[in-house]
C-alpha cells in the first residue's frame, strides 16, 4: 500500500466526522509520510509500519466520539458512544444490541415521565395565579405543594438519570478501549 | 478474541511508556512512534488514537513549533495531571513486578 492508497482508506474511515477532526488526523498522517521518508523509508514501508487504516479510522473515530461525550452529555453524543463502541466491538455485536436496546428504553421512558411530572407540576402551579381557575385540587395550599414537589422530584430525577447515564458511557468507553487492537500488523511476531 | 500474556502486558504499559518518553522532554508523533515501535513493536499509526486519548484525559498538551524545513510541527508536552499519572503508574508497576518476582524467583 502506497500513500495516497492509505490516505483514502482513511479519509473513507473517517467520513461523516467534523472537517476539522478529518483534517487534523489527515494532517497527522501526512505528517507521519514526510517524516518517514526523511528517515529514508519507502512509502510502503511507512504505511505498512502504520497499520490497517480502516481499523485506525474505527479508533480515531471512536475516541472523538467519547471526546463530544465528555463535552456535551447529549442524547446524540450518547449514542455515538454507543455506536463507536458497536464498530470497534464487532464480535460482541449479537449479545450486545438487545442490551443497548433495553438500556435506550429504559432511559427514553424515564426522561419522558420526568418531563410528564414538570408539565403536570407546572399546570397545577400555574392555576394558582389569580388568572387561573383555582378549583384543581380544592386546596390551594396543597395544590401548591403537589405542584412544587412534582416540579423538584422530576428535576431529581433528571439529575440522577444523568448521572447514571455518565456511569454508563463510562464504562462503555472502557470496554471500547479494551478493544483497540493496538500491536495490529506492524508486528507479526507478537 | 484472546490476546497473548505478552500483547495485553503492553497495552497496560503503553500509556506510561508514552509519558515516560514525554517526561525527558517534549517530543512529536513520529519520533515518539519510533521509538515505541522499536522498544514494544507498537504499531506506528496506533499512536495517533493513543496521544488523542491522553489528550481528551488531560494527560499531555499539544503545541506547534516553526520546523526549519516545513510546516510548523505538532509537539506533544506532559501536562501536571499526566506527570501525576506517570508517577502513581510507576509505582503502581513496581509494586506489581516485584510481586511477581517474588512468585516468579522459585519457578526459574
Amino acid at each position: 500500500m502506497n500513500r495516497a492508497h492509505f490516505m483514502a482508506q482513511l479519509r473513507d474511515g473517517l467520513a461523516g466526522l467534523h472537517h476539522t477532526d478529518i483534517n487534523d488526523i489527515v494532517a497527522d498522517y501526512e505528517t507521519h509520510f514526510a517524516d518517514g521518508a526523511a528517515d529514508g523509508r519507502t512509502q510502503e514501508e511507512v504505511a505498512a509500519a502504520l497499520g490497517d487504516p480502516v481499523r485506525l479510522a474505527r479508533e480515531l473515530r471512536a475516541e472523538i466520539g467519547f471526546r463530544r461525550w465528555e463535552e456535551n452529555r447529549s442524547a446524540g453524543n450518547f449514542m455515538g458512544v454507543v455506536l463507536a463502541l458497536l464498530g470497534l466491538a464487532t464480535i460482541d455485536f449479537v449479545i450486545l444490541l438487545p442490551l443497548l436496546c433495553a438500556l435506550a428504553a429504559i432511559f427514553f421512558g424515564l426522561s419522558v415521565a420526568c418531563l410528564a411530572f414538570v408539565v403536570g407540576g407546572s399546570f397545577l402551579l400555574f392555576n394558582l395565579l389569580p388568572f387561573g381557575w383555582h378549583g384543581v385540587m380544592g386546596n390551594p395550599a396543597m395544590q401548591l405543594l403537589v405542584g412544587l414537589g412534582l416540579i423538584s422530584g422530576a428535576i431529581g430525577g433528571g439529575a440522577l438519570l444523568l448521572m447514571l447515564m455518565d456511569i454508563i458511557a463510562k464504562l462503555l468507553i472502557r470496554y471500547a478501549r479494551l478493544h483497540f487492537r493496538l500491536f495490529d500488523t506492524a508486528n507479526k511476531s507478537i | 478474541m484472546v490476546e497473548s500474556l505478552q500483547i495485553q502486558l503492553k497495552k497496560g504499559v503503553l500509556e506510561m511508556c508514552v509519558l515516560a518518553l514525554l517526561s525527558r522532554g517534549d517530543n512529536y508523533a513520529y519520533d515518539i512512534a519510533s521509538r515505541m515501535a522499536e522498544a514494544v513493536g507498537m504499531g506506528e499509526g496506533t499512536i495517533y488514537p493513543l496521544m488523542r486519548r491522553m489528550q481528551n484525559d488531560g494527560l499531555v498538551s499539544t503545541y506547534l513549533q516553526e520546523s526549519g524545513s516545513g510546516p510548523p510541527r505538532k509537539y506533544y508536552k506532559l501536562t501536571k495531571s499526566g506527570a501525576q499519572a506517570l508517577k502513581s503508574q510507576i509505582s503502581d508497576w513496581q509494586t506489581f513486578e516485584t510481586a511477581v518476582q517474588k512468585i516468579l524467583g522459585d519457578a526459574t
